[in-house]
Protein backbone atom coordinates (compact mmCIF):
# COMPACT_ATOMS: atom_id res chain seq x y z
CA UNK A 1 0.00 0.00 0.00
CA UNK A 2 2.83 2.78 0.59
CA UNK A 3 5.38 1.26 -2.14
CA UNK A 4 2.59 1.45 -4.79
CA UNK A 5 2.05 5.06 -5.47
CA UNK A 6 5.77 5.04 -5.87
CA UNK A 7 6.55 2.04 -8.30
CA UNK A 8 5.38 5.14 -10.86
CA UNK A 9 8.34 6.82 -9.92
CA UNK A 10 11.18 8.42 -12.49
CA UNK A 11 14.27 9.20 -11.45
CA UNK A 12 14.43 11.92 -14.43
CA UNK A 13 10.84 13.18 -13.75
CA UNK A 14 10.06 16.46 -12.71
CA UNK A 15 6.87 15.82 -11.72
CA UNK A 16 7.83 16.43 -7.85
CA UNK A 17 4.58 16.36 -5.89
CA UNK A 18 4.53 12.43 -7.47
CA UNK A 19 6.53 11.26 -4.80
CA UNK A 20 6.27 14.51 -2.55
CA UNK A 21 2.81 13.92 -1.21
CA UNK A 22 3.14 9.86 -0.46
CA UNK A 23 0.89 8.59 2.42
CA UNK A 24 4.55 7.34 4.39
CA UNK A 25 5.19 11.00 3.65
CA UNK A 26 2.44 12.56 5.18
CA UNK A 27 1.94 9.35 8.27
CA UNK A 28 5.80 10.56 9.27
CA UNK A 29 4.97 15.10 9.01
CA UNK A 30 1.99 14.13 11.54
CA UNK A 31 3.82 12.07 13.39
CA UNK A 32 6.31 14.60 14.32
CA UNK A 33 3.35 17.07 14.89
CA UNK A 34 1.64 13.76 17.53
CA UNK A 35 5.48 14.42 19.35
CA UNK A 36 5.84 17.82 19.56
CA UNK A 37 2.05 18.12 21.43
CA UNK A 38 2.95 15.27 23.85
CA UNK A 39 5.96 17.20 24.33
CA UNK A 40 4.31 19.97 25.10
CA UNK A 41 1.35 18.57 27.42
CA UNK A 42 4.04 16.66 29.68
CA UNK A 43 6.15 20.22 29.82
CA UNK A 44 3.26 22.12 30.87
CA UNK A 45 2.34 19.81 33.37
CA UNK A 46 5.23 19.45 34.74
CA UNK A 47 5.59 23.55 34.72
CA UNK A 48 1.96 23.18 36.63
CA UNK A 49 3.07 20.84 38.93
CA UNK A 50 6.48 22.90 39.64
CA UNK A 51 4.73 26.17 40.13
CA UNK A 52 3.32 26.21 43.89
CA UNK A 53 6.83 24.43 45.14
CA UNK A 54 8.37 27.88 43.87
CA UNK A 55 5.40 30.41 44.77
CA UNK A 56 4.58 31.15 41.78
CA UNK A 57 1.28 31.74 41.51
CA UNK A 58 -1.06 29.76 38.91
CA UNK A 59 -2.46 32.90 36.96
CA UNK A 60 1.29 33.60 35.89
CA UNK A 61 1.85 30.26 34.46
CA UNK A 62 -1.44 30.55 32.52
CA UNK A 63 -0.49 33.92 31.60
CA UNK A 64 2.86 33.08 30.50
CA UNK A 65 0.89 30.69 27.96
CA UNK A 66 -1.13 32.78 26.97
CA UNK A 67 1.03 35.20 25.98
CA UNK A 68 3.72 32.92 24.46
CA UNK A 69 0.56 31.84 22.37
CA UNK A 70 -0.47 35.26 21.40
CA UNK A 71 3.04 36.44 20.74
CA UNK A 72 3.86 33.93 18.09
CA UNK A 73 0.23 34.82 15.72
CA UNK A 74 2.39 37.31 13.76
CA UNK A 75 5.34 35.48 13.24
CA UNK A 76 3.35 31.85 12.91
CA UNK A 77 1.50 33.19 10.17
CA UNK A 78 4.58 34.59 8.47
CA UNK A 79 6.50 31.35 8.56
CA UNK A 80 2.90 29.76 6.85
CA UNK A 81 3.23 32.74 4.29
CA UNK A 82 6.49 31.83 3.73
CA UNK A 83 5.59 27.87 3.87
CA UNK A 84 2.94 28.27 1.25
CA UNK A 85 4.95 29.30 -1.16
CA UNK A 86 7.80 26.53 -0.46
CA UNK A 87 4.30 23.53 -1.39
CA UNK A 88 5.51 24.11 -5.23
CA UNK A 89 8.99 22.90 -4.84
CA UNK A 90 9.04 20.16 -2.17
CA UNK A 91 5.23 19.23 -1.37
CA UNK A 92 3.52 19.54 1.82
CA UNK A 93 4.47 16.69 4.09
CA UNK A 94 7.89 17.36 3.42
CA UNK A 95 7.47 21.39 4.16
CA UNK A 96 5.40 20.48 7.23
CA UNK A 97 7.95 18.07 8.36
CA UNK A 98 11.18 20.75 7.84
CA UNK A 99 9.43 23.67 8.73
CA UNK A 100 7.37 22.62 11.49
CA UNK A 101 10.74 20.89 12.84
CA UNK A 102 13.88 22.08 14.39
CA UNK A 103 14.27 24.35 10.94
CA UNK A 104 13.36 27.90 9.55
CA UNK A 105 12.22 28.60 6.72
CA UNK A 106 15.29 30.30 5.63
CA UNK A 107 17.68 27.87 6.97
CA UNK A 108 16.00 24.79 5.56
CA UNK A 109 15.41 26.67 2.18
CA UNK A 110 19.10 27.22 2.23
CA UNK A 111 19.98 23.69 2.46
CA UNK A 112 17.96 22.27 0.09
CA UNK A 113 19.37 24.69 -2.35
CA UNK A 114 22.93 23.74 -1.38
CA UNK A 115 22.33 19.98 -2.19
CA UNK A 116 20.57 20.51 -5.11
CA UNK A 117 23.50 22.60 -6.44
CA UNK A 118 25.87 19.44 -5.60
CA UNK A 119 23.19 17.48 -7.82
CA UNK A 120 24.23 20.18 -10.75
CA UNK A 121 20.58 21.67 -10.21
CA UNK A 122 18.69 24.81 -8.92
CA UNK A 123 15.74 24.85 -6.67
CA UNK A 124 12.47 24.62 -8.87
CA UNK A 125 14.72 24.76 -12.37
CA UNK A 126 14.25 22.69 -15.44
CA UNK A 127 16.88 20.04 -13.61
CA UNK A 128 15.14 19.88 -10.16
CA UNK A 129 14.08 16.14 -11.29
CA UNK A 130 12.22 13.77 -8.27
CA UNK A 131 15.88 12.21 -7.91
CA UNK A 132 17.44 15.86 -6.46
CA UNK A 133 14.17 16.63 -4.39
CA UNK A 134 15.23 13.35 -2.98
CA UNK A 135 18.19 14.13 -2.38
CA UNK A 136 17.96 17.78 -1.09
CA UNK A 137 15.12 16.52 1.10
CA UNK A 138 17.32 13.92 2.74
CA UNK A 139 20.29 16.51 3.13
CA UNK A 140 17.63 18.92 4.95
CA UNK A 141 16.48 16.07 7.19
CA UNK A 142 19.93 14.96 7.97
CA UNK A 143 21.16 18.46 9.05
CA UNK A 144 18.06 18.99 11.06
CA UNK A 145 18.69 15.37 12.70
CA UNK A 146 22.73 16.72 13.54
CA UNK A 147 20.87 19.45 14.86
CA UNK A 148 18.92 17.64 17.75
CA UNK A 149 21.87 15.04 18.22
CA UNK A 150 23.58 17.77 19.15
CA UNK A 151 21.16 19.09 21.32
CA UNK A 152 20.63 15.82 22.90
CA UNK A 153 24.46 15.36 23.87
CA UNK A 154 24.89 19.10 24.82
CA UNK A 155 22.48 20.05 26.91
CA UNK A 156 23.13 17.77 29.89
CA UNK A 157 26.74 19.06 29.35
CA UNK A 158 25.65 22.64 29.95
CA UNK A 159 23.25 21.96 32.58
CA UNK A 160 26.19 20.60 34.70
CA UNK A 161 28.27 23.02 33.59
CA UNK A 162 25.48 25.72 34.57
CA UNK A 163 25.02 23.52 38.05
CA UNK A 164 28.79 24.17 38.94
CA UNK A 165 28.62 27.92 37.52
CA UNK A 166 25.84 29.20 40.09
CA UNK A 167 27.85 27.60 43.30
CA UNK A 168 31.04 28.77 42.21
CA UNK A 169 30.10 32.20 40.58
CA UNK A 170 26.34 33.02 41.25
CA UNK A 171 27.21 36.54 40.25
CA UNK A 172 27.88 35.42 37.18
CA UNK A 173 24.87 33.34 36.86
CA UNK A 174 23.02 36.85 37.60
CA UNK A 175 24.24 38.27 34.36
CA UNK A 176 24.76 35.58 32.03
CA UNK A 177 21.31 35.14 30.50
CA UNK A 178 20.46 38.98 30.52
CA UNK A 179 23.73 39.45 28.93
CA UNK A 180 23.16 36.60 26.60
CA UNK A 181 19.67 37.80 25.67
CA UNK A 182 20.95 41.59 24.90
CA UNK A 183 23.71 40.75 23.13
CA UNK A 184 21.15 38.04 21.14
CA UNK A 185 18.71 40.66 20.17
CA UNK A 186 21.12 43.50 19.65
CA UNK A 187 23.27 41.48 17.40
CA UNK A 188 20.29 39.94 15.28
CA UNK A 189 18.75 43.87 14.98
CA UNK A 190 21.80 45.38 13.52
CA UNK A 191 22.22 42.65 11.27
CA UNK A 192 19.56 44.15 9.53
CA UNK A 193 20.11 47.63 8.94
CA UNK A 194 22.87 46.95 5.86
CA UNK A 195 20.00 44.60 3.85
CA UNK A 196 18.35 47.74 2.54
CA UNK A 197 16.73 50.74 3.48
CA UNK A 198 12.75 49.07 3.80
CA UNK A 199 14.38 46.97 6.27
CA UNK A 200 15.96 49.92 8.01
CA UNK A 201 12.30 51.17 7.90
CA UNK A 202 10.99 47.87 8.48
CA UNK A 203 12.91 47.88 12.18
CA UNK A 204 12.25 51.88 13.15
CA UNK A 205 8.46 51.19 12.52
CA UNK A 206 8.53 48.06 14.80
CA UNK A 207 10.51 49.67 17.39
CA UNK A 208 8.72 52.46 17.48
CA UNK A 209 5.01 50.95 18.06
CA UNK A 210 6.40 48.54 20.23
CA UNK A 211 7.52 51.36 22.15
CA UNK A 212 4.50 53.09 22.08
CA UNK A 213 2.62 50.15 22.81
CA UNK A 214 4.78 49.78 26.13
CA UNK A 215 4.37 52.88 27.32
CA UNK A 216 0.72 52.97 27.22
CA UNK A 217 0.37 49.57 28.96
CA UNK A 218 2.65 51.29 31.72
CA UNK A 219 0.38 54.03 31.82
CA UNK A 220 -2.91 52.77 31.77
CA UNK A 221 -1.67 49.18 33.14
CA UNK A 222 -2.85 47.11 30.34
CA UNK A 223 -1.76 43.55 30.62
CA UNK A 224 -3.40 42.04 27.63
CA UNK A 225 -1.70 45.28 25.52
CA UNK A 226 2.08 43.70 26.74
CA UNK A 227 0.68 40.31 25.14
CA UNK A 228 -0.82 41.79 22.34
CA UNK A 229 2.03 44.45 21.86
CA UNK A 230 4.26 42.00 19.17
CA UNK A 231 1.15 41.24 17.03
CA UNK A 232 0.45 44.56 16.52
CA UNK A 233 3.99 45.68 15.75
CA UNK A 234 4.36 42.90 13.06
CA UNK A 235 1.03 43.80 11.80
CA UNK A 236 1.81 47.28 11.14
CA UNK A 237 5.23 46.87 10.23
CA UNK A 238 4.41 44.31 7.39
CA UNK A 239 1.57 46.48 6.07
CA UNK A 240 3.50 49.71 5.96
CA UNK A 241 6.32 47.61 4.31
CA UNK A 242 3.97 45.89 1.83
CA UNK A 243 2.91 49.54 0.47
CA UNK A 244 6.60 50.44 0.52
CA UNK A 245 7.50 47.66 -1.49
CA UNK A 246 4.75 47.43 -3.64
CA UNK A 247 4.71 51.24 -4.48
CA UNK A 248 8.18 51.73 -5.58
CA UNK B 1 12.62 29.27 59.93
CA UNK B 2 10.01 29.85 57.41
CA UNK B 3 12.29 31.40 54.28
CA UNK B 4 14.44 27.85 54.87
CA UNK B 5 11.40 25.12 54.60
CA UNK B 6 10.10 28.15 51.71
CA UNK B 7 13.84 27.71 49.72
CA UNK B 8 14.40 24.37 50.23
CA UNK B 9 10.43 23.17 49.08
CA UNK B 10 11.63 25.48 45.80
CA UNK B 11 14.94 23.56 45.48
CA UNK B 12 12.87 20.20 45.75
CA UNK B 13 10.11 21.33 43.18
CA UNK B 14 12.54 22.96 41.09
CA UNK B 15 15.26 19.81 41.05
CA UNK B 16 11.52 17.68 40.10
CA UNK B 17 11.10 20.15 37.26
CA UNK B 18 14.71 19.84 35.74
CA UNK B 19 14.25 15.99 36.18
CA UNK B 20 11.00 15.39 34.31
CA UNK B 21 11.52 17.67 31.48
CA UNK B 22 14.90 16.12 30.67
CA UNK B 23 13.39 12.97 30.41
CA UNK B 24 10.56 13.90 28.69
CA UNK B 25 12.23 16.62 26.48
CA UNK B 26 15.28 13.63 25.87
CA UNK B 27 12.59 10.88 24.74
CA UNK B 28 10.64 13.16 22.38
CA UNK B 29 13.60 14.75 21.01
CA UNK B 30 14.75 11.20 20.36
CA UNK B 31 11.48 10.31 18.85
CA UNK B 32 11.21 14.07 16.27
CA UNK B 33 14.59 12.56 15.31
CA UNK B 34 14.12 9.26 14.10
CA UNK B 35 10.35 9.99 12.71
CA UNK B 36 11.81 12.96 10.69
CA UNK B 37 14.67 10.66 9.14
CA UNK B 38 11.90 7.94 8.15
CA UNK B 39 10.83 9.75 5.47
CA UNK B 40 13.49 10.49 3.50
CA UNK B 41 14.49 6.94 4.41
CA UNK B 42 11.86 5.76 2.33
CA UNK B 43 12.61 7.43 -0.56
CA UNK B 44 16.08 6.39 -0.87
CA UNK B 45 16.06 3.18 -0.58
CA UNK B 46 12.24 1.78 -2.02
CA UNK B 47 11.50 4.83 -4.16
CA UNK B 48 13.56 3.39 -7.28
CA UNK B 49 15.32 6.72 -7.86
CA UNK B 50 18.77 5.22 -8.53
CA UNK B 51 20.49 7.12 -5.81
CA UNK B 52 23.97 6.40 -4.61
CA UNK B 53 25.11 6.66 -1.14
CA UNK B 54 28.10 9.19 -2.80
CA UNK B 55 25.01 11.54 -3.87
CA UNK B 56 23.51 11.87 -0.59
CA UNK B 57 27.33 11.92 0.88
CA UNK B 58 28.08 14.91 -1.05
CA UNK B 59 25.07 17.00 -0.81
CA UNK B 60 25.03 16.23 3.44
CA UNK B 61 28.71 17.12 2.82
CA UNK B 62 28.25 20.54 1.56
CA UNK B 63 25.14 21.40 3.82
CA UNK B 64 27.26 20.19 7.03
CA UNK B 65 30.52 22.89 5.42
CA UNK B 66 27.51 25.78 5.82
CA UNK B 67 25.70 24.89 8.51
CA UNK B 68 28.18 22.33 10.74
CA UNK B 69 29.59 24.89 13.38
CA UNK B 70 25.71 26.63 14.09
CA UNK B 71 24.86 22.42 15.26
CA UNK B 72 26.92 23.20 18.20
CA UNK B 73 27.14 26.92 18.09
CA UNK B 74 23.41 27.62 17.98
CA UNK B 75 22.82 25.56 21.35
CA UNK B 76 25.72 27.20 22.89
CA UNK B 77 24.04 30.51 22.34
CA UNK B 78 20.56 29.98 23.09
CA UNK B 79 21.53 28.01 26.16
CA UNK B 80 21.79 30.62 28.89
CA UNK B 81 18.33 32.87 27.53
CA UNK B 82 16.16 29.64 27.67
CA UNK B 83 17.54 26.86 30.64
CA UNK B 84 17.55 23.06 30.02
CA UNK B 85 14.32 22.41 30.33
CA UNK B 86 13.17 24.75 27.66
CA UNK B 87 16.10 24.09 25.26
CA UNK B 88 14.42 20.52 24.28
CA UNK B 89 11.24 22.20 23.44
CA UNK B 90 13.62 25.13 21.44
CA UNK B 91 15.64 22.08 19.32
CA UNK B 92 12.67 19.83 18.44
CA UNK B 93 10.17 23.22 16.97
CA UNK B 94 13.02 25.25 15.54
CA UNK B 95 12.31 28.69 14.61
CA UNK B 96 14.26 30.17 17.83
CA UNK B 97 15.39 33.75 16.93
CA UNK B 98 11.88 34.46 14.79
CA UNK B 99 9.29 32.84 17.21
CA UNK B 100 10.21 31.37 20.39
CA UNK B 101 12.34 33.83 21.87
CA UNK B 102 10.09 36.64 21.28
CA UNK B 103 7.46 34.94 22.93
CA UNK B 104 9.69 33.72 25.84
CA UNK B 105 10.66 37.45 26.22
CA UNK B 106 6.96 38.78 26.30
CA UNK B 107 6.00 36.27 28.25
CA UNK B 108 8.78 36.97 30.83
CA UNK B 109 8.15 40.86 31.00
CA UNK B 110 4.37 40.52 31.22
CA UNK B 111 4.64 38.58 34.35
CA UNK B 112 7.78 40.77 35.36
CA UNK B 113 9.96 37.80 35.88
CA UNK B 114 13.71 37.54 35.17
CA UNK B 115 15.66 35.17 32.43
CA UNK B 116 17.26 32.77 34.33
CA UNK B 117 15.38 32.88 36.88
CA UNK B 118 13.19 29.99 38.44
CA UNK B 119 10.18 31.60 37.92
CA UNK B 120 11.46 33.13 33.91
CA UNK B 121 12.66 28.85 33.29
CA UNK B 122 8.76 28.07 33.77
CA UNK B 123 7.52 31.25 32.25
CA UNK B 124 9.76 30.06 29.45
CA UNK B 125 8.56 26.69 29.69
CA UNK B 126 4.99 27.88 29.11
CA UNK B 127 5.55 30.76 26.51
CA UNK B 128 6.97 28.13 24.22
CA UNK B 129 4.13 25.72 24.70
CA UNK B 130 1.82 28.00 23.99
CA UNK B 131 4.14 29.68 20.63
CA UNK B 132 4.09 25.69 20.33
CA UNK B 133 1.02 24.83 19.76
CA UNK B 134 0.29 28.04 17.71
CA UNK B 135 2.78 26.91 15.41
CA UNK B 136 1.47 23.42 14.85
CA UNK B 137 -1.90 24.51 14.64
CA UNK B 138 -1.59 27.39 11.88
CA UNK B 139 1.16 24.76 10.32
CA UNK B 140 -1.48 21.94 9.95
CA UNK B 141 -4.21 24.18 8.96
CA UNK B 142 -3.10 27.05 6.70
CA UNK B 143 -0.70 24.32 5.08
CA UNK B 144 -1.38 21.33 5.44
CA UNK B 145 -5.08 21.78 4.90
CA UNK B 146 -5.54 24.73 2.92
CA UNK B 147 -2.07 25.09 1.33
CA UNK B 148 -2.71 23.99 -1.72
CA UNK B 149 -6.22 26.03 -2.18
CA UNK B 150 -4.42 28.86 -0.75
CA UNK B 151 -1.06 28.76 -2.75
CA UNK B 152 -3.11 30.38 -5.97
CA UNK B 153 -4.79 32.95 -3.76
CA UNK B 154 -2.00 34.83 -2.36
CA UNK B 155 -0.57 37.46 -4.10
CA UNK B 156 2.60 37.62 -5.19
CA UNK B 157 3.80 40.67 -3.90
CA UNK B 158 2.38 39.75 -0.22
CA UNK B 159 5.07 36.63 -0.34
CA UNK B 160 7.93 38.67 -1.61
CA UNK B 161 7.23 40.82 1.29
CA UNK B 162 7.01 38.18 4.21
CA UNK B 163 9.75 36.36 3.05
CA UNK B 164 11.70 39.86 2.82
CA UNK B 165 10.56 41.58 5.64
CA UNK B 166 9.30 39.32 8.55
CA UNK B 167 12.76 39.52 10.10
CA UNK B 168 13.38 43.15 10.74
CA UNK B 169 9.30 43.61 11.29
CA UNK B 170 9.85 41.26 14.08
CA UNK B 171 12.79 41.81 15.74
CA UNK B 172 12.83 46.28 16.18
CA UNK B 173 9.64 45.52 18.34
CA UNK B 174 11.53 42.41 20.42
CA UNK B 175 14.58 44.05 21.13
CA UNK B 176 12.48 47.16 22.43
CA UNK B 177 10.71 44.95 24.60
CA UNK B 178 13.84 42.91 25.80
CA UNK B 179 15.63 46.60 26.67
CA UNK B 180 12.44 47.82 28.26
CA UNK B 181 12.18 44.79 30.78
CA UNK B 182 15.57 43.75 31.13
CA UNK B 183 16.32 47.11 33.19
CA UNK B 184 19.82 46.68 32.98
CA UNK B 185 21.01 49.96 30.45
CA UNK B 186 25.01 49.09 31.18
CA UNK B 187 24.14 45.62 29.62
CA UNK B 188 22.40 47.23 26.69
CA UNK B 189 24.80 49.82 25.70
CA UNK B 190 27.48 46.89 25.99
CA UNK B 191 25.25 44.54 23.82
CA UNK B 192 24.77 47.11 20.99
CA UNK B 193 28.54 48.71 21.22
CA UNK B 194 29.28 45.54 20.43
CA UNK B 195 26.56 44.37 17.81
CA UNK B 196 27.65 47.76 16.28
CA UNK B 197 31.60 46.96 15.78
CA UNK B 198 30.76 43.41 14.53
CA UNK B 199 28.28 44.47 11.62
CA UNK B 200 30.70 47.35 10.36
CA UNK B 201 33.81 46.38 11.74
CA UNK B 202 34.35 42.86 12.37
CA UNK B 203 32.47 41.62 9.17
CA UNK B 204 33.05 43.95 6.64
CA UNK B 205 37.18 42.70 7.23
CA UNK B 206 36.12 39.01 7.81
CA UNK B 207 32.80 38.08 5.78
CA UNK B 208 33.61 34.34 6.96
CA UNK B 209 32.51 35.54 10.24
CA UNK B 210 28.78 36.30 9.18
CA UNK B 211 27.61 32.99 10.41
CA UNK B 212 28.60 33.41 14.07
CA UNK B 213 27.57 36.82 14.31
CA UNK B 214 24.78 35.75 17.13
CA UNK B 215 27.22 33.58 18.69
CA UNK B 216 29.49 36.04 18.92
CA UNK B 217 27.93 38.83 20.18
CA UNK B 218 26.78 36.64 22.75
CA UNK B 219 29.96 35.66 24.00
CA UNK B 220 31.74 39.33 23.93
CA UNK B 221 28.31 40.96 25.78
CA UNK B 222 28.66 38.25 28.61
CA UNK B 223 32.42 38.40 28.87
CA UNK B 224 32.52 42.75 28.99
CA UNK B 225 28.90 43.37 30.67
CA UNK B 226 31.38 40.89 33.14
CA UNK B 227 34.27 43.55 33.24
CA UNK B 228 32.02 46.35 33.17
CA UNK B 229 29.34 45.16 36.00
CA UNK B 230 28.47 47.53 38.87
CA UNK B 231 30.51 46.14 41.71
CA UNK B 232 27.61 46.72 43.87
CA UNK B 233 26.11 43.41 42.50
CA UNK B 234 28.16 41.31 43.38
CA UNK B 235 28.06 41.70 46.55
CA UNK B 236 24.36 41.65 47.08
CA UNK B 237 24.42 38.48 44.99
CA UNK B 238 27.60 36.78 46.28
CA UNK B 239 25.70 37.68 50.06
CA UNK B 240 22.52 35.39 48.82
CA UNK B 241 24.58 32.20 49.01
CA UNK B 242 22.23 28.89 48.56
CA UNK B 243 22.31 25.35 47.94
CA UNK B 244 21.32 26.54 43.96
CA UNK B 245 22.06 30.01 43.47
CA UNK B 246 20.69 31.05 40.77
CA UNK B 247 18.22 34.17 40.83
CA UNK B 248 15.11 33.34 42.49
CA UNK B 249 12.83 36.64 41.74
CA UNK B 250 10.00 36.40 44.22
CA UNK B 251 7.57 39.53 43.92
CA UNK B 252 8.24 40.38 47.40
CA UNK B 253 12.48 40.86 46.99
CA UNK B 254 14.05 43.64 45.01
CA UNK B 255 15.71 41.71 42.25
CA UNK B 256 19.61 41.62 43.00
CA UNK B 257 20.81 41.84 39.12
CA UNK B 258 19.59 45.70 39.00
CA UNK B 259 22.42 47.38 38.22
CA UNK B 260 21.33 50.97 39.29
CA UNK B 261 23.41 53.21 41.41
CA UNK B 262 26.51 51.87 40.99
Amino acid sequence: MILSPLTLTDPKSSDIWEIANTPLLWACALGVFAVIILQTVLYVRAARGAAPGIEMPMSEVRSSFRAGAVASIGPSLAVVIVAISLLALFGTPAVLLRIGLVGSAGAETASAGIASTTMGAELGGSGYTQQVFAVAFTAMSLSGAMWMLSALILIPILKRGKKTLATRNPAIMALLPTAALLGAFSMLTIAELPKSAVHVVAVVISAGVMGICLFIAKRFDLRWLREWSLGIAILVTLTSVYFIHTGS
Amino acid sequence: MEHTTAAAQADVSMSLFEKRTSTYGAWTLSAGLVLSLLGPISLLFFAGLDITPVMVGVAFAAVAATFGTLWVVEPLTYFPILGPAAMYQANMIGNVSNKLLPAVIVAQSSIGAKPGSRRGDISAVMAISGAAMVHLASLLIFVGVLGTWLVGLLPVGLIEVARLYVLPSLIGAVVVQAIVSMKQPRTTVVAVSIALIIQFGVIPLFPQLAFYATALAVLSTIVISWAVRGRKVVQTAASDPGPETEVVDRPDRPDHAEEKGS
